[in-house]
């Protein structure tokens, strides 16, 4: 079973990751598109055990860098520290959509800005592009927007809703 | 927080383990080129993800076409208006662009340029886009079989749009002109000043000149001068006027003449190779005077 979700909660990420390749290549408002495969990852690591959200958010990364233009392990790297984050915090969450929502905000900032560093550290230049704020800030309120049916779809498929014989 | 502290631990352990494993995997990316164990990853992960990648965007295609069909009507009829004013201004341009041609066509005889459109190119449609904003690339549906090799020009109809960086047998990695990694030798076409390209990351290029004796006019097309890419190619326009601030050295912007968040159909360049360049079509102290100077070639 424990397999088996990790399994699930893979195919999920890659999902994530395909369509952000794909479909957001056309949907693109305002010249930017969400950032899928950083939504995904903060919505699984709110649910997984630690080491196995570490274990699928670090091979989503790797998947995001093969299909992607930078140094392979970046995103590997990015997703990590975020998932790390995302567990750190999730036991912390006060209940409350707003919360909720500014920290899908604020974790899809660091991930973004700590690609963006990692990717400056190895030759990207990301950092000195002009409007790199958008690049920062414009994705993180769309995974806003994205995040209750993301946190959805992931719960219904990664944990199935517990059945008792009251229900 | 987790279960227990033991739990902790193990996953701080492994936190820093997964971390340490991307840094040197990043590291000898970076550090490597050619045949590394990367560029294999690469090469084969792309085999088996191009297939669907390439299902979900002929799936999405007609769908994103049919929402757009349905945009597009309620902006008609301001279109129409503004095509108006815009033909009566074309026009007016159809009278300069004569006599431009005819100062492109003295340009090539002078350089000897060979016009774009006598290159062998294959036709690929874009199926992917970059994985994140910060990306600028594209991934087309045509490969090593088509004759795709890494470093070949990628052009559309409005000029050029970059150029291939990762091949497999079926699909290929296009990296875009306005990629900070990715630098373009070129010629402003009215000065026949040489210079560099590199993109930002946005939708402007910057382009660095070192040996600017005249300015940069705003609107001035800017070339590719046959040193990595096929020479003749549009690359865009300056975008404003602009003299050299120290010494001779010049540094504008230009804007790009494809339209990136457009592109559908590209064309690769698979006839020509950077080894057919001229090496003294490349050197400005050659071609500079030859036509701002007419009296110095006279000598």
């Amino acid at each position: 079973m424990t397999n088996g979700k990790v399994i699930i909660a893979l195919g999920l990420v890659v999902a994530a990751v395909l369509i952000q390749t794909t479909v957001f290549q056309h949907i693109r408002p305002f010249g930017y598109a969400p950032a899928l495969g950083l939504l995904t990852v903060i919505a699984l690591a709110r649910l997984l055990e630690p080491e196995q959200a570490l274990f699928v958010a670090f091979t989503g990364g790797f998947l995001q860098d093969i299909v992607g233009g930078a140094p392979l392990g970046l995103w590997a790297s990015t997703f990590t520290i975020v998932a790390f984050i995302t567990l750190k915090v999730r036991d912390r969450e006060i209940a409350g959509t707003p919360v909720i929502l500014l920290g899908v905000f604020g974790l899809t900032v660091i991930g973004q800005f700590t690609y963006a560093i990692l990717g400056t550290l190895f030759g990207q230049g990301i950092i000195n592009r002009p409007g790199f704020i958008g690049d920062l800030l414009v994705p993180a309120l769309y995974n806003v927007v994205l995040a209750y049916p993301i946190f959805w779809l992931v719960k219904v498929t990664v944990r199935p809703p517990e059945r008792s014989w009251a229900a | 927080m987790f279960p227990s502290g033991r739990r902790l631990d193990r996953s701080t352990a492994l936190f820093v383990t997964l971390l340490a494993v991307g840094f040197l995997v990043a590291t000898f990316d970076v550090r490597s080129s050619g045949d590394s164990f990367t560029t294999v990853i690469r090469g084969g992960a792309q085999t088996l993800v191009s297939p669907v990648q390439q299902g979900i965007d002929f799936l999405i295609r007609p769908v994103v076409g049919f929402v757009d069909g349905i945009s597009n009507v309620a902006g008609l009829s301001d279109q129409n208006v503004r095509l108006e004013a815009e033909v009566r201004q074309l026009e007016q341009r159809l009278l300069e662009t004569s006599a431009l041609e005819r100062r492109l066509a003295e340009l090539e005889a002078i350089n000897d340029l060979a016009p774009p459109e006598d290159l062998a190119t294959v036709t690929a449609r874009i199926y992917s886009a970059g994985a994140s904003t910060f990306d600028q690339i594209r991934l087309v549906n045509r490969g090593s079989d088509d004759g795709i090799i890494v470093g070949q020009a990628v052009i559309d109809e409005d000029g050029l749009v970059g150029r291939v960086d990762l091949v497999t047998k079926t699909s290929a990695r296009v990296r875009l002109i306005t990629d900070p990694l990715v630098s373009v030798g070129v010629r402003v076409q009215d000065t026949n000043q040489t210079g560099v390209t590199t993109g930002r990351g946005d939708e402007l290029l910057r382009l660095d000149m070192f040996d600017a004796t005249q300015p940069v006019r705003e609107g001035a097309v800017v070339l590719t001068d046959g040193s990595l890419f096929p020479p003749g190619i549009v690359v865009g326009f300056a975008d404003e006027t602009k003299s050299a601030d120290v010494g001779f050295a010049l540094r504008t912007t230009v804007d790009p003449s494809a339209a990136f968040s457009q592109l559908d159909f590209v064309k690769i360049v698979v006839g020509w190779s950077p080894l057919d360049a001229d090496p003294e079509a490349t050197d400005p102290l050659v071609n500079a005077p030859s036509f701002t100077d007419p009296g110095s070639e006279r000598e």
